[in-house]
C-alpha cells in the first residue's frame, strides 16, 4: 500500500518538473494549429469558391488537389514538402512546411464541408433571392453563406479540432512541438508515464478550450433558430 | 385596370428533358389587372409563372416586358416583377425588417434608414408591425407569407406572381393572406395568382386562366370560367371543386 502511494507521489514528482519545461513546445503546438486552422479554413474557401464559378478547369484542378490530400497520409505530405520540394527548387524553413503542409491538407477537408453546407442550404433561399432580384454572387453574400456557415460550424469543430492533434506530426520535419520533446524527454529519463501524461493533458486542455469557444459560437449563430 | 399591355407572353415552350410542360402558350397582361391561373396538379401552372421571371429557362418563345423581349438576363426583370412562393422561402437567418430591406438595400443601394421606414410601412400594411424585429422561425405561416408579401413588395413591383400562396396554410390562416392579396388588387396592383382557392378566384379576378396539358384551354372572366365553361376538362375541373 505504502508502495503504492509512492509510486503515485513519484509520478505526480516527474510531471509537475517538467510540466513547465514543455510550455515552449506547447506554444510550437498552438501556433501550428491555429494558423493551420485559420490557413486551411481561408483556404478551404477559397477552394469551395473556386468549385462554384462551374468553370471545367478550376473544378477539376480543385478535385485533384482533394482526392489527393484524402488519399495519401498527412505525414507523406509533411515529408514531401520538406524533403521532396527543396528538390524541385522550392526551399521551406521547417516551421513554414509544417504549416503549408497542415493548411493544404485540413483545407481540403474544409472545403469539403463548406461544399456539403452549401448544398444543404434550400434551393427555395436561391430562388427567393432571385425573385427579388439579387445576381449570383449577392445571393451567396447575403443569402447561402451565412447559412452554410452555421450549418457548417459542428463539423468545421471537428476538422479543427484534428488539425490541433494532427500538428503533432510536424514533428517529422523537426518541429520540436509537444509530442517531440515529450519523446525527448522520455530519452532523457526512461520515465515515459509521467511525461506522456502531461503531453496529454496539454493537448486536452487546448481541445477543451477550443470545443468552448466553438460552442459558444454555435450558440450565438443559433439564437434566431427557435 | 387600363388597356395597357405590361406583359406579353408569346408562343411560351417550355421542356423538362423530353416532357413538353408548356406547348406554347400566349398571353397579354393588362396593366392593373388580376388574372387567377387555375387547373390540375401538373398541368403546368408553376411553371408557366416561374418561366415569366426566368426562374425557369423558356426553350421557345418571347416574355415581353413593357414592349421589349426578354434575354438572357432575367435580374433586370426580376427587380420589376414580385414572386411570392407557396412555400414562402424567408431567409431564416434575417430579422423580418432585415428580410424585407435586403432587396431594397442591395440590389437599389436603398439607404438604411430610408428602407426601413419603407419596410415599417409595409409591414403595417400586411398587419404584422410589432414582428419587425423578430426571426422568421418566430412566425406562424400565414405570418411568413404576408411578410414574404412585403418582402416582394419593397421591391417597388409592377407585377406580383404568386405561386399558390395559401396551399401550404392551415385552413384557419388561409383568410388573413387573402385579405392582403385583396387589398393589393383593390390599390391596382396587376397579379398573376395561381391558386385552388375557388371562391377567391372568383371574387378578386378581372380574368380566370384554366390551363391544361400544358396550354391555355380557356380564358375568360370569372362568371364565363365558373358558371358557363365550355371546355370539357374545365366542366370536369369546376365540378371536381364544388
Ligand atoms: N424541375 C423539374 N424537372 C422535371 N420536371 C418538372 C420540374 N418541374 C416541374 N416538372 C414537371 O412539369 C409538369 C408541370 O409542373 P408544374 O409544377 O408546372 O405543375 P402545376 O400545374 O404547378 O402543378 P401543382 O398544382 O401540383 O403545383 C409536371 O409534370 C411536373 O412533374
Ligand atoms: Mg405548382
Amino acid at each position: 500500500m505504502t508502495q503504492f502511494i509512492e509510486s503515485i507521489v513519484a509520478f505526480f514528482e516527474v510531471a509537475i518538473k517538467f510540466a513547465p519545461k514543455f510550455l515552449p513546445a506547447v506554444g510550437l503546438t498552438l501556433q501550428l494549429s491555429v494558423l493551420s486552422i485559420l490557413l486551411g479554413t481561408l483556404f478551404g474557401l477559397l477552394v469551395t469558391l473556386l468549385k462554384l464559378t462551374r468553370l471545367k478547369l478550376l473544378e477539376s484542378i480543385t478535385n485533384v488537389y482533394i482526392s489527393i490530400v484524402r488519399g495519401t497520409p498527412l505525414l507523406l505530405q509533411l515529408y514531401f514538402i520538406y524533403f521532396g520540394l527543396p528538390k524541385l527548387g522550392l526551399e521551406f524553413d521547417s516551421f513554414t512546411s509544417a504549416v503549408i503542409g497542415l493548411a493544404f491538407h485540413s483545407g481540403a477537408y474544409i472545403s469539403e464541408i463548406f461544399r456539403g453546407a452549401i448544398n444543404a442550404v434550400h434551393y427555395g433561399q436561391e430562388e427567393a433571392g432571385k425573385a427579388i432580384g439579387l445576381n449570383r454572387f449577392q445571393i451567396f453574400y447575403y443569402i447561402i453563406l451565412p447559412q452554410a456557415v452555421k450549418q457548417a460550424i459542428p463539423a468545421l469543430g471537428n476538422q479543427f479540432i484534428i488539425a490541433v492533434k494532427d500538428s503533432s506530426l510536424a514533428s517529422v520535419i523537426t518541429i520540436t512541438e509537444t509530442m517531440l520533446i515529450a519523446r525527448q524527454f522520455v530519452a532523457a529519463t526512461y520515465n515515459p508515464f509521467p511525461i506522456l501524461f502531461v503531453a496529454g493533458c496539454y493537448y486536452y486542455i487546448i481541445i477543451t478550450l477550443l470545443s468552448a469557444v466553438l460552442r459558444r459560437v454555435e450558440r450565438r449563430l443559433q439564437v434566431n433558430e427557435r | 385596370m387600363n388597356d395597357k399591355v405590361v406583359l406579353k407572353i408569346s408562343n411560351l415552350h417550355k421542356y423538362f428533358g423530353e416532357l413538353e410542360v408548356l406547348k406554347g402558350v400566349n398571353l397579354e397582361v393588362y396593366e392593373g389587372e388580376v388574372i387567377s391561373i387555375i387547373g390540375g396538379s401538373g398541368s403546368g401552372k408553376s411553371t408557366l409563372l416561374r418561366c415569366i421571371n426566368g426562374l425557369e429557362r423558356k426553350n421557345e418563345g418571347d416574355i415581353i416586358y413593357e414592349g421589349e423581349a426578354v434575354k438572357r438576363d432575367f435580374t433586370k426583370l426580376r427587380e420589376r416583377i414580385g414572386m411570392v412562393f407557396q412555400h414562402f422561402y424567408l431567409f431564416p437567418h434575417r430579422k423580418i425588417i432585415d428580410n424585407i430591406t435586403l432587396g431594397p438595400r442591395v440590389v437599389k443601394r436603398t439607404e438604411k434608414e430610408e428602407a426601413n421606414q419603407q419596410a415599417y410601412k409595409l409591414l403595417e400594411k400586411v398587419g404584422l408591425a410589432d414582428k419587425s424585429d423578430v426571426y422568421p422561425a418566430m412566425l406562424s405561416g400565414g405570418q411568413k407569407q404576408r411578410v414574404a408579401i412585403a418582402r416582394a413588395l419593397a421591391m417597388n413591383p409592377d407585377i406580383m406572381l404568386f405561386d399558390e400562396p395559401t396551399s401550404a396554410l392551415d385552413p384557419e390562416l388561409v383568410g388573413e393572406v387573402l385579405l392582403v392579396i385583396q387589398q393589393l388588387a383593390k390599390e391596382g396592383m396587376t397579379m398573376l395568382i395561381v391558386t385552388h382557392e375557388m371562391g377567391f378566384a372568383r371574387e378578386v379576378s378581372d380574368r380566370v386562366i384554366f390551363v391544361n396539358n400544358g396550354q391555355i384551354a380557356e380564358m375568360g372572366t370569372p362568371e364565363e370560367i365558373f358558371e358557363n365553361p365550355k371546355d370539357e376538362d374545365l366542366k370536369r375541373f369546376i365540378q371536381s371543386i364544388y
